[in-house]
């Protein structure tokens, strides 16, 4: 387990694709383009995913059993997998959700101290 | 991993779906479907990276990846069937090489001996000027020796061969040693059972009757049975009990040389009635921490020429060296001290036909990638990154090194046997077994050496094609679309070929060094006539003779040889040349005793200088009726010159300082004639001053008989064992030989380099000239067109024949220019290690210089007239 940790904490742009794709499941299925636009909509663009990369994301997920696939029919009555979070996922992202914030508010808190005080 | 499957199965749709999908917003957003489609695939990246980035996620990936290498790589080799066989033959004969000289340098010089901290371990030794060093000393001079302060110990190791029997075992000759008290404890080592020898070994008042054995002795002749501790075994008649075992694997510290019997030192002068004189005590030891060899051989060094400085020590022994060895992978052993300088040369030949390999491989790549161009091209268009066909061309070079390396383990098995056939061929090492078998052991530094040199091949072969590969898919298949070959390319190729050219000079340079020098030897001038002589060793130890009778029969052995049809005449004598050890001693002549010089010593019978067609310069031979007379000598040429100078030596008188096996006499002999010079222990050195003596005058054994014949010596073989059968009841033949094998035998360092430099010196000039053919056999079929239009154009078969030549002949030149003053330099490094070797100018590098000019532009000649029969218009429709 540890080790995995550590690979979370280096490959931080990796992991926080991860996050994004795990908070886009918790609304429910998707397959992924709709996660890929669901990321970029809700970020108001400012978040630019490299589409290319989700797919190798939503297999490292897949394989930590995170989430789970299955076939479905998609707006267009196409058939296509669909992903979902599966209870370990949700446990996960909340953790790593509190994760993020302790991340997010320590580095502010450097980058602008003068707020706090 | 059916997960794996089912997720990774659908990501081709999934992906087309995604881009589908993709287009289809863009188109909605107002875009044309064209525009629309390249937006989406632009947002989505590279595909094949996406598609090998997500199996990555599952896979270790590069396993993956290298397995698909290997398969890729197995259909490319397979594909090209003449080219495989080609390297993986080039690589094992190289590989081979290496691994069979590096196995005996291994065993030689490197591979530790099994006891505690092999590396402090050094090896006391001393020498005459111009012989091999010995390491025996006297009692005395241990004891002086033992008052240094650079050692924690030293410790008493004398090697000796004795005469085993006792309760089950068969009577044989075992080597083993007498050892002092802290040998066993210096080296680290337990007893397997029982103990081992102690302190007790060190009290020579009270010599203790045990022994030690091996493990192996112990295996072989008791059966591994603990109860045969205490028992008796009788060694040179007198018995001993046996105390212990020493540890599995040990048994000595030469293992070429296995010992088995140990006893103590105080045991020796018991064993061999005669107190511990120069030559018996043999001496290990172990340097102190932080003290080097260096510093340790500076105080021994005072030390010894303190103990040497004794008025009981004889004038030889006073001219004798100090030297101190590491011991770290073993005592020093003649058979060593031979191999020392022929195993490094020939590791530096066999690491330059390594080289020469590579380069070769080197070159038939580069040819190989230039045709699998378009290949590449098209692989760099499908995505494929520029590392990983790097990796690709790596994995086959690696693949062919392997293949390589496998074969040519096999290869050094079997050569390696034939090597150690030829070493063994050698004269015997008087008294000291050899078990040659263990030299060609492998071990795990033979297999870490091969692996490593396999691999470093591999990459130093396999690198060059990948070289100006480029990764860009439109310049990629611009270099494809280019007819000719670029020029750095080009020229690399040749200056590979100006590269195995300059080796090869090398290599068949200093092959007609050893050569020449071998024939030197084998055809130089000896002092007297090594044809149609047949030699027989007597074993006299067990004989029962005394002296009175043993010369009566001898006598009368010779009378009936000699009578024998096709034998010419018979002659006894102490030793023959070239047997490898002789007697010597200090002499003085009458009138003149300030000139005191070492001389050699042979005792003969009548008619030696007969049968071995020396001549008599003056005076008159040996003769029976001098047997019972004043005692005579004969002088060679040599001692006239050195003693005599002008003065006429015959009637004068010559005394030596001792006589071996004589003590402290100091016999005078009237010289009654004098012989021409002639070789004697060795063939490299000058005649050395020989004194003969009479062989029957002094009550001498000796035991070597040889005979002249009118025919092949070996047919007499038959007819010389009955005779001596039937006179000497009680004396077995050791050995009968020939003078030729025994000079042969003689030579066996010179022999091997000399064999092997030139095998591996054809063997280079065979891969250049493939190398060289290939390159031109390529170029030429590259270059059709052009040399089409220029037979159109009006050019002869012969002035394109000429053009083709020209270019190899510039290759060819190039490379003999830069190799003969490395062949010249390469002869500096032979002479170094083989002081002897003697050169005649610079003829042989010559030799080479031509060989290989001859060799390569035959192997020109061919792709050259194929050039010239290029008809014009064939190639040109091939555009």
């Amino acid at each position: 387990m540890s080790t995995e940790e550590n690979k979370e904490r280096i490959e931080l742009l990796q992991g926080t694709l991860d996050l994004l794709i795990l908070r886009t499941l918790l609304l429910g299925p998707a397959h992924g383009h709709a996660i890929a636009k669901a990321i970029e909509f809700r970020s108001d663009d400012v978040l630019q995913v490299e589409q290319g990369s989700l797919y190798p994301a939503l297999h490292r997920l897949i394989k930590r059993r995170w989430i789970s696939v299955e076939e479905g029919t998609s707006e267009n009555n196409r058939r296509a997998k669909f992903y979902q979070l599966t209870a370990t996922g949700r446990k996960q992202l909340a953790l790593e959700t509190s994760k993020w914030d302790k991340l997010a508010g320590a580095i502010a808190r450097i980058l602008r101290p003068t707020e706090e005080g | 991993m059916w997960r794996r499957k089912r997720v990774l199965q659908d990501l081709d749709q999934e992906i087309r779906d995604h881009i589908a999908m993709a287009t289809q917003d863009n188109i909605d957003r107002g875009m044309s479907p064209e525009e629309a489609r390249n937006a989406a695939l632009r947002k989505l990246g590279n595909v094949t990276r996406i598609k090998e980035d997500a199996r990555e996620v599952w896979t270790v990936v590069w396993l993956e990846q290298v397995l698909q290498d290997v398969q890729f790589a197995l259909r490319q080799l397979g594909k090209s069937p003449a080219f495989t066989v080609v390297a993986v033959l080039t690589l094992a004969l190289g590989i081979g090489a290496n691994t069979a000289i590096f196995s005996l340098t291994n065993a030689l010089m490197l591979r530790p001996v099994p006891v505690r901290n092999p590396n402090t371990l050094v090896e006391l030794l001393h020498q005459y000027p111009g012989e091999p060093a010995f390491n025996g000393f006297s009692w005395d001079a241990y004891q002086i020796l033992r008052q240094n302060h650079v050692l924690s110990d030293l410790a008493v190791d004398s090697p000796n061969t004795f005469a085993v029997h006792g309760q089950a075992i068969e009577p044989r000759t075992v080597f083993g040693g007498f050892v002092g008290g802290t040998f066993f404890e210096s080296l680290g080592l337990q007893p397997a059972i029982g103990r081992l020898v102690g302190s007790e070994a060190d009290d020579l008042g009270h010599p203790v009757p045990v022994a030690v054995v091996s493990w192996s002795f112990w295996k072989n002749n008791f059966n591994s049975d603990p109860s045969m501790l205490g028992k008796q075994i009788v060694i040179n008649d007198t018995p001993v009990t046996i105390i212990g075992v020493a540890p599995h694997g040990f048994s000595g510290l030469n293992e070429e040389m296995s010992q088995h019997v140990w006893l103590p030192l105080s045991m020796e002068p018991v064993i061999h009635d005669a107190p511990l004189g120069w030559g018996s005590v043999g001496l290990i030891g172990r340097l102190k921490p932080g003290v080097s060899l260096e510093g340790a051989r500076t105080e021994l060094a005072v030390l010894f020429q303190s103990a040497i400085q004794t008025p009981d020590v004889g004038p030889y022994v006073r001219k004798m060296n100090f030297v101190l060895r590491s011991a770290s992978s073993g005592l020093s052993s003649p058979i060593r001290q031979m191999l020392h300088a022929p195993v490094l040369v020939l590791m530096a030949v066999t690491s330059l036909v390594l080289l020469l390999a590579c380069v070769n491989l080197a070159g038939l790549f580069l040819a190989r990638g230039a045709s699998r161009r378009q290949e590449m091209a098209v692989r760099v268009c499908l995505g494929a990154g520029r590392l990983r066909l790097i990796r690709q061309l790596l994995t086959e070079s690696f693949l062919l090194s392997l293949f390589g390396g496998l074969l040519g383990v096999l290869l050094a098995y079997f050569g390696g046997r034939g090597l150690l056939r030829m070493v063994t061929s050698g004269r015997d090492i008087v008294g000291l077994p050899v078990h040659a078998e263990v030299l060609a052991r492998p071990d795990w530094r033979v297999l870490f050496f091969t692996g490593t040199i396999t691999i470093v091949t591999a990459i130093a072969f396999g690198v060059f094609p990948g070289m100006g590969l480029s990764s860009q898919p439109a310049s990629a298949m611009q270099q494809v679309a280019r007819i000719g070959e670029s020029r750095p390319r080009r020229l690399f190729g040749k200056s590979l070929i100006v590269a195995q050219v300059a080796v090869s000079t090398v290599l068949l340079s200093v092959a007609a060094l050893f050569v020449g020098y071998l024939s030197h030897l084998r055809n130089g001038d000896l002092g007297f006539r090594r044809d149609h002589l047949l030699l027989v060793n007597l074993d006299l130890t067990h004989s029962g003779y005394d002296a009175e009778q043993w010369s009566r029969l001898s006598q009368e052995l010779l009378m009936q040889l000699q009578a024998l049809p096709g034998v010419l005449s018979a002659t006894f004598s102490g030793m023959t040349p070239m047997l490898g050890a002789g007697a010597s001693s200090f002499a003085s002549v009458d009138g003149h005793p300030e000139v005191h010089e070492t001389i050699s010593i042979n005792f003969v019978s009548p008619h030696y200088f007969d049968t071995y067609g020396t001549p008599l310069l003056s005076g008159r031979d040996l003769s029976t009726s001098d047997e019972h007379g004043p005692l005579v000598a004969i002088i060679n040429a040599a001692i006239a010159h050195d003693f005599f100078g002008s003065r006429n030596p015959i009637g004068s008188y010559i005394t030596l300082d001792h006589v071996t096996g004589r003590g402290n006499d100091t016999p005078t002999y009237r010289i009654i004639g004098v012989v021409a010079d002639a070789k004697y222990n060795d063939l490299q050195q000058q005649p050395p001053r020989t004194l003969f003596l009479h062989a029957f005058q002094e009550d001498h054994f000796v035991s070597q008989l040889s005979l002249r014949a009118t025919l092949n010596p070996e047919s007499l073989t038959g007819v010389v064992r009955e005779k001596v059968a039937s006179v000497l009841k009680t004396v077995p033949i050791a050995r009968v030989t020939t003078m030729n094998d025994q000079i042969d035998a003689a030579i066996v360092p010179e022999r091997l380099t000399a064999t092997l430099s030139s095998w591996f010196a054809a063997l280079a000039a065979l891969l250049a000239s493939v190398g060289l053919y290939g390159l031109l056999a390529y170029s030429v079929s590259r270059r059709t067109n052009e040399i089409g239009v220029r037979m159109v154009l009006g050019a002869t078969g012969g002035s394109v024949m000429r053009m083709v030549l020209v270019e190899a002949l510039g290759m060819v030149g190039a490379g003999l220019v830069i190799g003969a003053p490395l062949a010249l330099w390469s002869k500096l490094f032979a002479t170094k290690l083989s002081p002897d070797l003697v050169a005649n100018g610079s003829i042989w590098v010559l030799y080479g210089v031509v060989a290989l000019a001859i060799v390569t532009l035959v192997a020109a000649l061919i792709p050259a007239r194929r050039a010239s029969r290029v008809d014009p218009f064939v190639a040109l429709r091939c555009e």
